[in-house]
Parts: C-alpha cells; sequence; structure tokens
C-alpha cells in the first residue's frame, strides 16, 4: 500500500487519469488476441495481421438488426470500401449450439456468399470465448483495430439504432469514419458507442 | 435472384411511408398490441393535456426502457400533427432488469405505458383534428423483432366529450418514478462506480437495502449485468457498481432510478439527477459537516493558531529563530527590505504549503484511501525528511556552510540580499514543518479534507499563515526588533546549540522509519547520514587543482546518490507489523471493519483506538491515559472489546473508519456502551477527546454504561 502511495507521489503529476475499466477491450488499447479456425479450416490469428487495419464484426444472421444492415446492402458498402482500402473484415458469430444464428461452417460460407459480403475470415465463437474477450453484446458489434494493434473504434455500426432500416440514410456510418480516420492518419472522432441490435446469444 | 431480392429490399427500404403498410400485416398477431389514449378527446385552444401509448407485451416478451442496457434499443414515436401542436419528451415508467446470458436489459414485460405531453396551440380550427404516431419498437424474447405501426388519435370527434381517460392517466403517472431532489453525487473507485444519494432520513430509514435496484440512464456508466452493493452510511445513501465501458471524463451529469421496497414491502421508484464531483467514498459526512464536530470560522482559527505554533517545534524552531535574528541585522540599515523578506518568506511558506494540499487533494479525487499524516506513512518521505533535518542539523553546528543562494538559513542573508533566499527559507521551513503538522494539527488537517477544495485549501492558507505570522510580524514593526537580543559573536553559539534540537527531530523520524521497516532499513538509513556527511565533508575542501577539485566534487555526488540510494532498503515493506507492542500490556484486538463489526453484535462494551507510532499526542494519550491500571481494571470489569488500529502504515479501513467519524487523522478514541439488557439497543457512539486523562476515560466509561 505505501508502495502505491510513494508511487503515485513520485509521479506527482496528477493522478485521476487512469482507472481501471470493467471491460476488456478499452479504446487505444492493444485489442485482445484471437486464435482460432476460419469457417474455410484457416488458421486466424488476429497479431499475424498487424500492420493492417481489421474489423470485427460479430454476426447473427436472424437478428433483425444484422438484417437491416445486410439486406439493406450497407454492410456489403462498407465492406467493400473497407477492402479498397485495404482493410481485413473478420465476421464472428457467437451464437450457442441451439440458439438463434448458430451455424455450421457450411452454413456460414453461403450465407456470406448468398449476401454478396467481403470477409477475409468468418469465425464461430460457438462457447463465446472471443465473445465474452471482447464482451461482445449485440448483432452486430463493431471493432475497428488499428495497424499497430490497438482498439481504435468499438460500438455500433451507425448513429441510428432503429431496427427500421430506411433510418441507415442519413445515419453517421462509425466503421467508416473510423477507417476513414486511420487511413489518413486523423484522430478518430467517435471511437466508443453504445452497440445497438440484438444481444449476442451466447 | 439475388440481385432481384436486394433490389425488393432496397425498394421497400426507401419507401419509409409504406413500412406502415407492411407494419398492418405484421399486425394480425403483433407481439405488441398498441393502443393510443389521450387523456381528453375534447380539446380547446391553448390546452395541455396528456397522451398515452399503450404496449401489450405478448407473455415472456419484452420491450425496452430508454437506456436498454446491454442490447436492444428504445421505442421510437414520431408524431406527425397540424403545425402549432407540440410534443413533449417521453415519461418512462420504471424498468425492471432483464437478464439474458451475461448480458443484461433493462425494459418492461407484459404492459407498459408511455405518457406524453401534448400541447394545443391557441387557435385551432374547428372540427375533428387527427393526430399521427408513427411507433416503432423491438421486442424480444431470445430472438428480436422490430414492429412498426402507424397510430392516430382524433380529437375533437364527434363524440369527443365521451371520451375521458384521465383516471387511467392519473393512475398510470402515480406509478411513474418519483422526482427525487435528493443530493446525489458520483464517482469512480477501483473499477467502482460509487453513488452517494442523500434522502431525507425517514425515506432512508425505510429502505430495506437488499432490495435496491439502480438503473442509469446513460449507457456504458455501470457494468450491466453486476449486482449493485448498497449500504447506508451517516445519513446517505452509497450505492456501488462495477464501472462499464465508457470513461468517467465522457458523462459529466447522470440519471437514474432507484427502486426499492420499504421495510414493510411497498415498492418505491425515484428518478434521479447526480453530478460528477470529488467523493471519498466512505466519507459520507461531506453533506453533513456538523458531525465533523468544528465549523469553518474555529477551525480557520485553529488552523491560524497551530501554524503559529509550528513555530515552536524542534524542527522548524532553529531554522527560524536564525532567520529572524539575521533579519534584526539587515533591519536596521534597511527597513524597507525586511519587509519584504518577510513578505517573500510568507509567500514561500503559503505557496509551498497549498502545493502540498492540492496534491492530497488530487490524490483524495484520484481515489487514493490517504489522509493527512500520509507523508509519514511513506518510508521515503520519511527517509528524505530526516536526511533533510540531519543536513540542516550539520548545517547550524558549522560543519559545512551553504554556498548557494537556495536555503540560506544563517549569515547568508545579510550579504545576499537577494530575496529569493527568503522564499526558499518559507519552502524549507514549509518541508521541515510537514512531520511536526501530522501529530498536532489533526483536527484542523481532518475538517479541511471533508470541506470542498476550496475550503480545505482557505484552511491550509490559514495554517500557512500561522506558520509565517511571527516572523511576518517581527519584518513589520520595527518595535519588536528592538526587544531582539542584539546580534553579536553569541549568535554563533546560539546557531550551534540549536543544531541538537534539530537532530532529535532527525531522530524521531528515524524512530518513525523504524516502525514501518526492519533492522535493514533502520542501518540503511543511517548509512545514507554517514555518505551524506562525508560527501558534505568532501565539499568542504576546495584545492587550487582544478582536477582534484572536481574529483571531489564528483566524488561527494556520488556519496549523495548513494544516499539516496540506500532509500528503497528504507522504503521495504515492514515483515512485522506494528501494534502488537504498542498495547503489550492490554489485551487488544487488531482494527478491522469485520474484527469492529463482530465486536459490535455481542452484547459487550466496545473501545477503539486509532493510533500511529508517528503520532506524538497518540502515544503520550495511550501512556498516560489508557495504558495504565485504572483504565486496564475498567476494561476488564465491563468486559469491553479493547480495538486498536495502527495508522503508522497507510491502511485504507482504519482512513474509512476516521472519515467515517470526520477525522483525517489520528488519535481517535469511540467508546461504544453496551448493548442495553431489555431493549438490546446499543447507545449511540461516543467520540472521547484528542487528549485523554484516566479521568476522561473513566468518565465516558462510566456515563455511557
Amino acid at each position: 500500500m505505501t508502495r502505491i502511495l510513494a508511487y503515485s507521489l513520485a509521479a506527482i503529476v496528477l493522478v485521476f487519469a487512469a482507472m481501471p475499466v470493467n471491460a476488456s477491450v478499452e479504446i487505444g488499447q492493444p485489442a485482445p488476441e484471437i486464435e482460432a479456425t476460419d469457417t474455410n479450416d484457416n488458421a486466424f490469428k488476429l497479431s499475424d495481421h498487424k500492420g493492417k487495419i481489421v474489423v470485427l464484426e460479430w454476426t447473427n444472421n436472424e437478428c433483425p438488426f444484422v438484417k437491416k444492415h445486410y439486406d439493406s446492402g450497407n454492410m456489403q458498402a462498407t465492406q467493400k470500401a473497407a477492402a479498397e482500402k485495404g482493410v481485413e473484415w473478420v465476421s464472428i458469430v457467437s451464437s450457442a449450439p441451439g440458439k438463434q444464428g448458430h451455424v455450421d461452417a457450411e452454413e456460414a460460407n453461403k450465407i456470406v456468399s448468398d449476401a454478396g459480403a467481403t470477409v477475409t475470415a468468418k469465425i464461430l465463437d460457438e462457447d463465446g470465448t472471443i465473445g465474452k474477450a471482447y464482451d461482445a453484446k449485440t448483432t452486430p458489434h463493431m471493432f475497428v483495430i488499428d495497424a499497430e494493434g490497438n482498439v481504435a473504434y468499438a460500438g455500433a455500426i451507425d448513429s441510428n439504432s432503429s431496427p427500421n432500416p430506411a433510418t441507415i440514410e442519413g445515419a453517421t456510418n462509425y466503421v467508416s469514419a473510423a477507417i476513414d480516420a486511420l487511413v489518413t492518419g486523423q484522430p478518430v472522432e467517435t471511437s466508443q458507442t453504445q452497440p445497438y441490435g440484438c444481444g449476442v446469444k451466447y | 435472384m439475388r440481385i432481384l431480392f436486394l433490389a425488393l429490399t432496397l425498394l421497400l427500404a426507401a419507401l419509409t411511408g409504406q413500412l406502415s403498410a407492411q407494419a398492418a400485416d405484421r399486425q394480425q398477431s403483433p407481439l405488441v398490441k398498441i393502443r393510443l389514449l389521450p387523456e381528453k378527446a375534447a380539446v380547446k385552444g391553448g390546452d395541455a393535456l396528456w397522451i398515452a401509448a399503450e404496449q401489450s407485451i405478448a407473455e415472456h416478451w419484452h420491450t425496452y426502457w430508454q437506456n436498454p442496457g446491454d442490447s436492444g434499443t428504445s421505442p421510437s414515436i414520431k408524431w406527425i400533427m397540424p403545425a402549432g401542436f407540440e410534443i413533449g419528451e417521453i415519461n418512462w415508467p420504471t424498468p425492471h432488469k432483464l437478464p439474458y446470458g451475461p448480458l443484461l436489459n433493462y425494459g418492461y414485460e407484459n404492459q407498459v405505458v408511455l405518457l406524453q405531453q401534448l400541447q394545443v396551440p391557441a387557435e385551432i380550427p374547428a372540427g375533428p383534428i387527427t393526430l399521427s404516431a408513427n411507433i416503432e419498437l423491438l421486442v424480444c424474447k431470445e430472438e428480436c423483432i422490430p414492429e412498426y405501426g402507424t397510430y392516430n388519435i382524433t380529437l375533437n370527434g364527434p363524440n369527443a366529450s365521451l371520451e375521458d381517460n384521465s383516471a387511467y392517466i392519473h393512475a398510470v403517472q402515480n406509478k411513474l418514478p418519483r422526482i427525487a431532489e435528493w443530493p446525489a453525487i458520483y464517482n469512480e473507485n477501483d473499477g467502482k462506480l460509487i453513488l452517494k444519494l442523500t434522502p431525507p432520513q425517514n425515506i432512508l430509514d425505510s429502505i430495506n437495502l437488499a432490495s435496491i435496484e439502480f438503473f442509469p440512464e446513460n449507457w456504458g456508466l455501470v457494468h450491466n449485468p453486476a449486482k449493485a452493493e448498497s449500504f447506508i452510511q451517516d445519513g446517505a445513501l452509497i450505492i456501488k457498481q462495477p464501472r462499464g465501458e465508457r470513461p468517467l471524463t465522457e458523462i459529466d451529469q447522470t440519471s437514474g432510478v432507484l427502486t426499492f421496497e420499504t421495510n414493510d414491502g411497498q415498492p418505491q421508484s425515484y428518478s434521479f439527477t447526480a453530478t460528477q464531483g470529488p467523493l471519498k467514498t466512505s466519507s459520507p459526512r461531506q453533506a453533513t459537516s456538523k458531525t465533523a464536530g468544528l465549523n469553518f470560522f474555529s477551525a480557520f482559527i485553529f488552523a491560524l493558531l497551530g501554524g503559529i505554533i509550528l513555530n515552536l517545534m524542534p524542527c522548524v524552531f532553529p531554522v527560524l529563530s536564525i532567520k529572524a535574528l539575521s533579519l534584526v541585522k539587515i533591519s536596521e540599515k534597511h527597513p524597507k527590505l525586511a519587509r519584504m523578506h518577510g513578505l517573500s518568506y510568507t509567500a514561500g511558506v503559503v505557496l509551498s504549503f497549498l502545493a502540498i494540499a492540492i496534491t492530497l487533494i488530487l490524490l483524495q479525487a484520484g481515489g487514493a484511501q490517504i489522509g493527512w499524516g500520509f507523508q509519514l506513512q511513506n518510508p521515503w518521505i520519511v527517509g528524505i525528511l530526516g536526511y533533510l533535518l540531519f543536513i540542516i542539523g550539520l548545517n547550524l553546528i558549522g560543519f559545512f556552510e551553504f554556498s548557494s543562494r537556495f536555503a540560506n538559513i544563517g549569515s547568508g542573508l545579510t550579504q545576499n540580499q537577494d530575496l529569493s533566499g527568503s522564499f526558499f527559507t518559507g519552502i524549507l521551513a514549509t518541508l521541515v514543518a510537514t512531520p511536526c503538522t501530522a501529530p498536532f494539527m489533526a483536527g484542523a488537517i481532518g475538517y479541511a479534507f471533508l470541506q470542498p477544495p476550496v475550503i480545505s485549501l482557505l484552511i491550509f492558507t490559514a495554517l500557512a499563515l500561522g506558520l509565517a505570522l511571527p516572523y511576518l510580524i517581527l519584518s513589520f514593526i520595527p518595535a519588536l526588533q528592538q526587544i531582539m537580543p542584539k546580534p553579536g559573536a553569541w549568535m554563533e553559539v546560539f546557531k550551534q546549540a540549536l543544531a541538537f534540537p534539530m537532530f532529535g527531530a532527525a531522530l524521531w523520524l528515524l524512530w518513525v522509519l523504524a516502525q514501518q521497516t526492519d533492522a535493514y532499513g533502520v542501518t540503511a538509513a543511517l548509512l545514507g547520514a554517514i555518505l551524506i556527511a562525508f560527501g558534505l565533508w568532501l565539499l568542504r575542501h576546495s584545492p587550487k587543482n582544478q582536477k582534484t577539485r572536481i574529483t571531489l566534487r564528483i566524488a561527494a555526488g556520488l556519496a549523495f546518490l548513494g544516499a539516496l540510494a540506500l532509500l528503497p532498503v528504507c522504503a521495504r515493506p515492514c515483515s512485522q507489523p506494528l501494534g502488537q507492542d504498542l498495547t503489550h500490556s492490554l489485551i487488544s484486538l487488531p482494527y478491522s471493519e469485520e474484527t469492529l463489526q463482530s465486536a459490535l453484535e455481542s452484547d459487550d462494551p466496545v473501545l477503539t483506538e486509532m493510533t500511529a507510532a508517528w503520532c506524538i499526542t497518540c502515544k503520550v494519550n495511550h501512556a498516560v491515559a489508557i495504558n495504565v491500571d485504572s483504565t486496564k481494571n475498567l476494561i476488564t470489569k465491563h468486559n469491553i472489546r479493547y480495538i486498536v488500529g495502527d495508522w503508522t502504515n497507510e491502511d485504507p479501513e482504519i482512513t474509512k473508519y476516521l472519515e467515517s467519524y470526520g477525522r483525517n487523522g489520528v488519535p481517535l478514541y469511540v467508546y461504544y456502551g453496551p448493548r442495553d439488557p431489555v431493549t438490546k439497543q446499543r447507545a449511540s457512539a461516543k467520540i472521547l477527546p484528542q487528549v485523554l486523562t484516566p479521568a476522561i476515560v473513566k468518565s465516558f466509561i462510566e456515563d455511557n454504561t
């Protein structure tokens, strides 16, 4: 205890910033490692992708909010624009067996190709390990990880939490905005928002 | 095929207006049935009336509150109204917690009614007026389904005078959370949100603590699924819940709903707005400072007097008396310059006191459980102060002279008329005074830290002014200088004599250090002192040869560094806590919250003593009033459970206990009378004075037993 005091005094410079936060993902901090096998049986390790911006997207194909963004083509457009900027895109399904959105690898790949999605990898996270490491709460819940492997954005895909696809127009797409900022070396203006959507079916 | 599908959905999405049509067929079996009910249907210009949107939700499904929690989304109601009509915010009824796996949502099951107030413009056309609401909501069980619909109400229709829902709406309003205008502040500590509400006593007394639930309106404020911990402390309700993912810097005000059951089972719900503020988690006395026992004015006077008394402390007195004597020398020729010196000295004292106070306030705001005297709980600081006193002692005795301007304690001032010398003496006086303030200034400083920062700082300023006052007065009133003895050769002797109280003060710090560390630590500190003396001795020699001189300087520097490097050895944690030897002749229990709690649950009286090795008042009290036969007999006779808290080293539990009695330092003695054999009630705790005699202890025990 005295030691803690000694340190805080030694750094007499104002102490009040660094407060512990409950969630395991913190903006500006290293993203938790992901080691998994994707739906095409390839090994995926997040830290191998350092040097590139990586987007993590929690998804559940039966969730109306996921449908909002896929059926409208908004998610595909966001993915395509991201891919053109050299961004890697990882879709993660954390639905437990028997729960909504739980799929096997074959179904998962079919969902990707049917939707015309552009993803680097799709990962099935049946036991929710990855989801809980990121404290993923909703589908969609989006994370943007910068080239250094730090979390640059966490939260909703856009600024309108309505399930109504008509609200996509006029909403701010936070993921695209974060990618654009990172690519041009600007600070990410909105780095954390409240995710909206269906609860992840752990 | 896919393209066709996409095109179709896009088309659908584009046609916002058509969504109600889509809702129409969904409504064949909607999970949420919605009715819109105006308070009354017959209105005239300028009326204000409530509109209810009633959701009847299918069994096991739920809709959401304004903060949906971990997932989901809150409903939206968009009104389409003729010009001039205005609709107010939604009044949200008390939500429920809806757990799902590791997630938790805030929402409603079965039925919920959202109220909004409609303002009718002053002029309205004759005849029926139709208002429409596009309602969009998400209803979830495990899976979620969005539902959309457009609903109409007609005002001033043919049967308008018959439609009156005011009783229904009144009943809904009665169940809304009541607005609580209680003082409410929040902050975080140790990864937890701390919310402090101060409701009126009668409400506080009625709360069944186990039933408390907290619903934040802001997202990311708390970790939603975590259980809140609630307790009452000194007239305030404290709620702690692990923090959410959003930094508190982004949330500078929060609203929320508090629900609980009263002790007789009535559900209650209050909405409140809390502001972020400095909050010592365990000192809910901030709001009710009367319990601290001192008011601002008397604390100010105490601090001023305390500051004056500090001048007599063995660590401060030598520095100042030398300073005062040299002042007399200059004021004979330059009275104006003397006044300037007095002022710069005062500035040095005040500024350094404020710097210390601000540091402490910031540390406390940052959640550190520390109080005044913290400077002596840290072996590093104790070590450095010890060295400092030792160096000053060596200087006084004439072992070496300061050649730099800094801290010209003695004759330097007359030769060097630089005012910064006096300013630095002020800083030095503050530094050497800090070890002495802890034992003697507990009351005023304790009060200071329970106050808002501005008041704390004012009290510290008073303390600083007190310390600076004698010298300041002396520099301003030449008549007083006449009383001072004439400067002369005796001054050198006097100065040397003053070295001994200084060494005494250094010894005292060494003793404090001995309580915090072990024999190695003390040896390391003594070795450091030898190195310092050696280094200073090297510096006394100034050979002509430049090379030799530089070598000597480097060697001296190394010796000083060595002394500093030894401090970590002093600072290692003590292998065995003190406490036992403080009280070896009495059967005492070491303080912990649990020990005290279990003692208080018994029927026996309880006496607590909060002490520290570096607290002289504590040691004296213990020796003369507690560890004496008369008190020991009383303790045995009345079966008193005697609990001792040792605050020599930092201990958050003890800090918390001190704060719960409005104190920020030791000593503190509290006597809890026994339980009444008939009523089984314990009399309220009595705080004993800070200066004890056996008679005082006796009267407290006998009057309350």
